[in-house]
């Protein structure tokens, strides 16, 4: 099989990657192999990751609206077409200057495009930012789990005696599963 | 060989396996993405407002109590292997290493805290924490936001919060992510449908290091794909909520490879892998991952290993190859580390 990459030498590596939530496999020969690091370094080695998945800017050029050529930054100069280009914006005023676009493209991205989180210290009448922990709702939390069915056992008998029929049900699906039920 | 790589404890606290799910979740992120107000992104900056904006902000992290003692690094004076090693802890992503412009990161001394500056945005803050604990890392990481919030004008915007460089970030500024080991739904090729329908829920999943990296050792990283519209609060509980039905499912297919048809296969593999690390004199970091993934769930199962979580986490943490080439006080080739990986490994296992 030949290099996914270069696309001349054999291939020697085999590689799996997470990329926009689907693990790719890749064929590498191990020139091209040696540029990827493990440490992220795809876009440096001699394949770009970008190439073969589609990069942030194709991204963008999916979603955005029609082109806007003469809109540009006032603050910055960045124009509406290079933000378009790269996917980055040049400064915080492109926020204000963008803004009719940005709404259309923040919904998209987002689902929303109206900030509900908290504000900078230095905003005046800031509210309280506070935090709802998630209980943990099943099994044994917190600790490592058992995988002793006579141990589940145990603790399915103290669900039922404790009328916790949520747990009950989750331990005796527990069960089963080592059971092989 | 190094003063910054020495400065550095040889273990870090947030892989010591005691918070929740020690047995699949190795570590919670939280990164909060924050910018100076009336000053361009860093791509767009020039060279003297990017070194006026690193010593601000590493003036603003000096003056701070939580970064006591701490560690302040100017990317600039980082050898490559100063730069792969801070990157392995997770302090400095690989775009900050790899870009020539004037970046820093501060470090606190527990090195559950830093703060990277001018990598995409100006500020990127970060806490994390061992096991699933999304709430913990928020509050610890949204404290020294609030210290510099004080001392720094952040860029924001009242309708669209936080403003940051990619538009993919703006809002809160938040992302929460779990490190993850899934390594009985990867072998029952539940993977692709899996992270497939997390998508459904506003979640993304990485390899170990970020973007774009490898998946090794059956290591996910799961984080909101979404910032903006809601709560840094309601952004937490659903990555909480979507970390523990994952946890359910993981258990489930654990104890799918313990029930009587497939038991006996499951421990052969468990015990080949132990055995192939106990005893192997060559070890390269993806074959080392490969197995000590499966060592990692025989833990978790009860099977008689040598090793408890803190050890087995500590042990994935210092056998990356910048930590390798730290503990032996000089650089090492391939071949060497391979030799050096197996050596380590032998005598913490044995």
């Amino acid at each position: 099989m030949l290099c996914q990459s270069c696309k001349k030498n054999e291939a020697a590596v085999f590689l799996k990657v997470a990329v926009n939530n689907k693990v790719t496999e890749m064929h590498l020969c191990e020139a091209c192999a040696a540029g990827v690091t493990a440490f992220g370094g795809l876009e440096a080695g001699p394949m770009n990751i970008s190439g073969m998945m589609g990069n942030m800017s194709g991204y963008f050029k999916e979603f955005l609206p029609h082109e806007k050529r003469a809109l540009h930054c006032r603050s910055c100069g960045l124009t509406y077409h290079e933000f378009k280009e790269s996917g980055f914006l040049g400064c915080p005023e492109c926020y204000a200057d963008f803004e009719h676009p940005l709404t259309e493209l923040l919904t998209r991205i987002h689902g929303n495009c109206l900030h509900a989180g908290k504000r900078p210290a230095l905003c005046p009448g800031r509210p309280k930012c506070g935090t709802s922990p998630v209980p943990v709702v099943f099994g044994l939390a917190g600790q490592k789990t058992i995988y002793n069915t006579e141990a589940l056992k145990e603790a399915l008998k103290k669900a039922v005696e404790n009328e916790d029929f949520e747990a009950a049900a989750g331990l005796r699906d527990r069960i089963r599963n080592l059971e092989g039920k | 060989m190094s003063r910054v790589t020495d400065s550095f404890r040889p273990h870090v606290a947030w892989a010591n396996a005691d918070g929740a799910w020690p047995d699949i979740i190795f570590s919670t992120r939280v990164r909060l993405a924050r910018n100076l107000a009336g000053r361009a992104f860093p791509q767009r900056a020039s060279a003297a407002a990017l070194r006026a904006i690193r010593d601000a902000a590493l003036e603003a992290a000096r003056a701070s109590r939580l970064f006591a003692r701490g560690h302040y690094l100017k990317t600039a004076a980082l050898t490559p292997l100063e730069k792969n090693f801070l990157t392995e802890r997770h302090h400095i992503s690989h775009k900050l290493a790899s870009e020539e412009r004037a970046g820093a990161v501060a470090v606190n001394n527990d090195e559950n805290l830093s703060l990277m500056v001018n990598e995409e945005d100006h500020l990127r803050l970060q806490s994390i924490v061992s096991g699933l604990a999304t709430a913990k890392a928020f509050e610890t990481v949204n404290r020294l936001d609030d210290e510099l919030g004080r001392s720094l004008a952040y860029a924001y915007s009242e309708k669209f919060g936080f403003l940051t460089a990619c538009p993919t970030n703006v809002g809160t500024g938040l992302r929460v992510s779990c490190l993850v080991h899934l390594p009985a739904l990867s072998r029952a090729g539940a993977m692709p449908k899996l992270l497939e329908s997390i998508s459904h829920l506003g979640m993304t999943a990485r390899g170990i290091y970020g973007e774009g990296t490898f998946v090794l050792g059956d290591f996910y990283q799961i984080s909101n794909a979404t910032c903006l519209g809601r709560s840094e609060a309601e952004f937490c509980g659903n990555l909480d909520r979507t970390i523990t039905n994952m946890i359910r499912l993981e258990i489930g297919a654990r104890e799918k490879l313990l029930a009587p048809g497939l038991k006996l296969k499951t421990e052969d593999s468990i015990f080949r892998a132990y055995g192939l690390l106990k005893n192997a004199r060559t070890l390269s970091y993806e074959e080392f991952m490969q197995n000590i993934s499966l060592v990692r769930m025989g833990a978790a199962m009860g099977y008689p290993i040598r090793a408890d979580f803190s050890t087995l986490n500590q042990i994935t943490l210092l056998m990356q190859p910048a930590h390798l080439q730290a503990r032996a006080g000089r650089a090492l080739e391939s071949g060497e580390r391979d030799s050096a990986r197996a050596d380590y490994i032998r005598e913490n296992l044995n």
